[in-house]
């Protein structure tokens, strides 16, 4: 089903957007991911996993203010839907129960 | 400083991109794009940039159309496309068949050219060997001009063949004339001693016989037209042929193959091919060695060898050659592929495949681009005048969802089928009307029809449909579809207030019809001018036989001078018109071709030749031997004051000249006249008999001399040749010019004015209610007709005035190229091009004047 499955590389701009909280737009995305994550992106591909998220349902946007940056072009926003914020959830809980599991004392990491 | 980001990949972006998406990406890439202006150097921000721009060129961001309008039926729509097209062609007759007759008549003749061309560009390609066959030419330095001959020593095809591997095998041919008998029939023809290897070089298709046949020395090859007139319906094979030449020895043959006819495209034709062998047999002049020039030499080199490989040994001929014939060097020989042969036979001397000189093919190609263009001109013209009615039309279609590109395509398919139309008419006229009449116009060609590969000419419509339907349909439908639909219905898309490009096309058109028109008519000038020429005496009931010697002479004059019908009689070697031999004096220090004949007494009488001083030649002893006439051009080559009484030495004899004849032709009217010296005629020379009678009796004459022929020679055919009639192949090709250029010059006309209707009665539809209005506040008549007229008359000024003096320069160049004494050019063809353009102009515009003049104003400013 559409929407069911998250990308590595959606869901590191799912948690971004929701992070910004409302400044998420294609070059703050990208420079957060930058700063954080410390994987360069080139606009382009942000903008088409953007859209893409879109599509699934999970972000939601609308067109900004317009400022004196950037020639007075709006920024398109984009904030978290609530399936959006639910599939980060689930991610994170399905993770945490896996990490859990992992056994304390006697594990030997394989190196 | 200031950096902004390069201004073509921006606009490349707004060209791409999705409106939908284009903010917020420009917005990002110019937030990038200062970002780095700061940081970095501004080149890499630039570079940076259309990095950018082009990696956001990716489906998802590209502008599409809205998918509805994708799934919509195309074919539904093409058919109503279609459907609507019929109507409008029903609905607007007029104008539509005049741009389908129009276009049609443009097509028929680009299809006529274009078969014609390939017509002559395929000429020899049915020979399966073709690309390994050369007839090897040679330069001969003639008095200082290097001329090409097809001639070339008669033992080069064997040495070629003997010294090169390469070489498969050889052909020569040496024609000469003979006379042909079986049983009573008698006939002179044409017969060509070859190779025997000829048959397996060439791919002629053969009804009977062997490809061999010709290894067998007593054996003659020939045509089916040739079967059929020596035997009818009788089977030729083995039927025993005699051959009587030139040098009285005679040979029988046995008829071994017939071929069949020769294919349209065939440049080599000859009629009797007779085993080389037997020529040398027949003891003609000395014809071994290096010295005898055969007519033409062939040679088929084997499957994958290159022509270069023989190269080597020419010098090596060379040398051979000069020892042998001094008289006649051969500077350089030259092999040509036989696919050139006949687009290069004009410039090959003494050719022996035929070949019209390319500047007639090359002026038809301009011609035919031309008109096309020409109609094309109109065809947009009036698309746009038609359309005019129809704005409404397309602001319905806008309204109702239509976008931009569905009117194109709407006017476009209209066009195409139109076009489509003209196709199928252009195609019908060039089948029934001009192919048959180019087939009659040019004699010596059989043109029918089809393109050598049936394919071409089916390629060739369908492209020329989309081409000429695309470049005629482009200018209405882009322009017509643009026009805003809120404008049209408020009424006030000013259509045809400025149509600046409209007016130079119309310039265009004149211009090429101007052109067109001064050419043709110079063009038609020179050849009625050459139709018209003095024969330089007078032919009317003349009539000569060909004889073979004084003992035929004497028998046939004895048996005609009594005949009551004689005026004259005289006779000589050569015949005026029939080719008169070319001889070389010395005049002064250099030396100039002179025609001789030879001529006993009332020569000058008996052909009416006129005598502008001294007397003519009589039977007087020093008449026959010493003394000549000359024409005015030998005085004038001698650069005497006056001809009679001058003394010249020729062929190591004292000459004495007692009169001078007037100039006159004696071959074409194409070549200049020669100098011409008539001598009296050694009695054994006597070739032609000629007689004067009155021109109502010369039947009768003819009747009776036929009669007496059998009698006389019943073994040589009857040859008589009436004076009026030498030059009718030549005027027959002159009157056929003059017919193929005044079509193509009615057909510009025609096309032109066309062209003007179509803008003026666009024109006047535009502006019917500012005429209402002027009428209205009292303007008359006249006022009316000057703002109809004064559009287009600077128009039609500028065009006469560039295309008239370019079209007489282009045609003059041509001219003094064909026509040996052109006539210089007189203003009548300009006036004749200017009337004929006037009156026409005034005939279709005196229509659409009458319309601006009778326009009721009551009807037309009324309010809705």
């Amino acid at each position: 089903m559409k929407g069911s499955h998250l990308g590595e590389l959606e869901e590191l701009v799912l948690l971004t957007v929701g992070s910004l909280y409302d400044e998420a737009y294609g070059v703050a995305v990208m420079d957060e991911i930058r700063e954080q994550a410390g994987r360069d992106m080139n606009i382009s591909a942000v903008h088409a996993v953007l859209r893409r998220l879109e599509e699934k349902g999970l972000l939601k946007s609308q067109m900004g203010g317009s400022t004196n940056e950037r020639g007075g072009r709006r920024k398109r926003l984009f904030t978290l839907t609530k399936a959006g914020k639910e599939i980060l959830d689930e991610s994170i809980a399905l993770r945490n129960s896996l990490y859990q599991r992992i056994p304390n004392v006697n594990y030997h990491f394989s190196t | 400083m200031n950096h902004n980001p390069p201004k073509w990949a921006d606009r490349f972006l707004r060209w791409y991109c999705n409106p939908k998406y284009i903010e917020e990406i420009e917005g990002d890439i110019y937030e990038l794009f200062e970002r780095r202006i700061e940081g970095q150097n501004p080149g890499v921000a630039k570079f940076k940039f259309i990095l950018d721009v082009l990696r956001f060129f990716r489906w998802s961001n590209i502008k599409r159309t809205n998918s509805k309008y994708t799934t919509m039926n195309r074919f539904t729509l093409f058919s109503n496309y279609l459907k609507l097209g019929m109507r409008n062609i029903r609905r607007n007759m007029v104008s539509s068949m005049i741009n389908i007759i129009g276009m049609a008549i443009a097509i028929c003749f680009a299809i006529s050219i274009f078969i014609f061309t390939d017509f002559q560009l395929n000429m020899d390609s049915f020979h399966s060997n073709g690309d390994r066959i050369y007839q090897i030419t040679n330069y001969v330095d003639q008095e200082g001009n290097e001329n090409l001959w097809s001639d070339s020593p008669i033992t080069l095809g064997p040495a070629i063949t003997e010294d090169h591997p390469s070489v498969e095998s050889f052909a020569r041919i040496e024609y000469r004339s003979s006379v042909v008998k079986y049983k009573s029939d008698v006939f002179d023809e044409l017969v060509v001693f070859t190779d025997p290897q000829f048959f397996e070089m060439f791919d002629f298709d053969m009804i009977t016989g062997d490809r061999k046949v010709l290894y067998d020395r007593s054996q003659v090859v020939i045509t089916k037209e040739m079967a059929i007139k020596y035997f009818n319906d009788e089977e030729p094979l083995g039927k025993e042929l005699s051959f009587k030449f030139m040098n009285g020895t005679a040979k029988r043959f046995f008829v071994g193959a017939v071929l069949e006819e020769y294919p349209s495209n065939a440049s080599i034709r000859f009629d009797f091919y007779l085993p080389m062998e037997n020529f040398f047999d027949l003891g003609f002049e000395d014809t071994q060695g290096w010295a005898f020039m055969t007519d033409a030499t062939f040679v088929m080199l084997k499957e994958g060898e290159q022509i270069r490989s023989i190269f080597d040994s020419f010098d090596r001929y060379k040398e051979i050659q000069h020892q042998s014939n001094p008289e006649w060097k051969v500077k350089s020989f030259e092999p040509l592929p036989l696919a050139e042969l006949s687009t290069k036979s004009f410039m090959i001397e003494g050719s022996v495949s035929g070949g019209g000189h390319p500047a007639g093919r090359v002026a038809l190609l301009i011609i035919a681009t031309f008109l096309l263009g020409m109609a094309c001109f109109n065809f947009m013209n009036i698309s746009v005048v038609s359309a005019s009615k129809r704005l409404k039309e397309i602001a319905l279609r806008k309204v109702m969802g239509s976008v931009r590109r569905e009117i194109i395509y709407q006017f476009m398919t209209e066009n195409l089928l139109k076009c489509f139309f003209a196709l199928f008419l252009g195609a019908l006229l060039s089948y029934f009307l001009l192919i048959p009449w180019f087939d009659i116009m040019i004699p010596e060609l059989d043109i029918e029809f089809r393109t050598i590969n049936p394919m071409t000419l089916v390629y060739f419509m369908v492209g020329l449909l989309f081409v000429v339907g695309i470049i005629s349909g482009a200018y209405p439908s882009f322009y017509i579809s643009k026009f805003d639909t809120i404008t049209i219905f408020k009424g006030k898309e000013k259509f045809g207030s400025k149509n600046l490009f409209s007016k130079i096309m119309l310039g265009f058109q004149f211009f090429l019809a101007v052109m067109t028109i001064v050419g043709c008519f110079i063009m038609t000038e020179q050849s009625i001018h050459l139709g018209e020429k003095d024969w330089g005496y007078d032919p009317e009931g003349t009539m000569s036989v060909y004889v073979s010697g004084p003992g035929q002479y004497e028998l046939l004059k004895n048996e005609i001078i009594n005949h009551p019908a004689v005026n004259r009689h005289t006779s000589s070697d050569l015949l005026i018109g029939r080719g008169i031999a070319k001889v070389s004096m010395e005049m002064g220090d250099k030396q100039v071709g002179v025609r001789l004949i030879g001529a006993s007494e009332d020569y000058f009488e008996t052909f009416q030749l006129r005598m502008v001083d001294g007397r003519p030649l009589t039977n007087r002893a020093e008449d026959r031997n010493g003394n000549v006439v000359v024409n005015e051009k030998f005085v004038e080559a001698m650069g005497w004051e006056r001809g009679v009484g001058q003394t010249f030495t020729y062929d190591s004899m004292q000459h004495k000249v007692v009169g001078v004849v007037q100039d006159f032709h004696y071959y074409d009217f194409f070549s200049a006249i020669d100098p011409v010296m008539i001598r009296g005629l050694a009695p054994e020379n006597v070739r032609y008999f000629t007689v004067q009678t009155d021109p109502f009796k010369l039947s009768e004459l003819e009747q009776y001399t036929r009669e007496a022929w059998l009698t006389i020679a019943p073994d040589d055919p009857f040859d008589r040749v009436f004076q009026e009639d030498v030059f009718d192949g030549f005027c027959q090709e002159n009157q056929s010019n003059i017919s193929i250029l005044m079509l193509v010059t009615g057909i510009a006309i025609t096309l032109a004015c066309l062209g003007l209707y179509g803008l003026i009665s666009f024109n006047v539809q535009g502006k019917l209610k500012e005429f209402s209005v002027r009428k209205v506040l009292g303007a008359e008549p006249k006022a009316i007709v000057r703002i109809v007229g004064k559009q287009y008359i600077w128009v039609l000024i500028i065009s006469f005035l560039i295309g008239a003096p370019l079209g007489s320069i282009g045609m003059m160049n041509l001219v003094v190229n064909v026509f040996p004494e052109p006539k210089a050019v007189t203003p009548l063809p300009f006036i004749i091009a200017m009337i004929i353009i006037l009156i026409i102009l005034i005939i279709t515009v005196a229509g659409q004047i009458k319309r601006a003049i009778n326009v009721n104003p009551a009807e037309l400013l009324r309010a809705e």
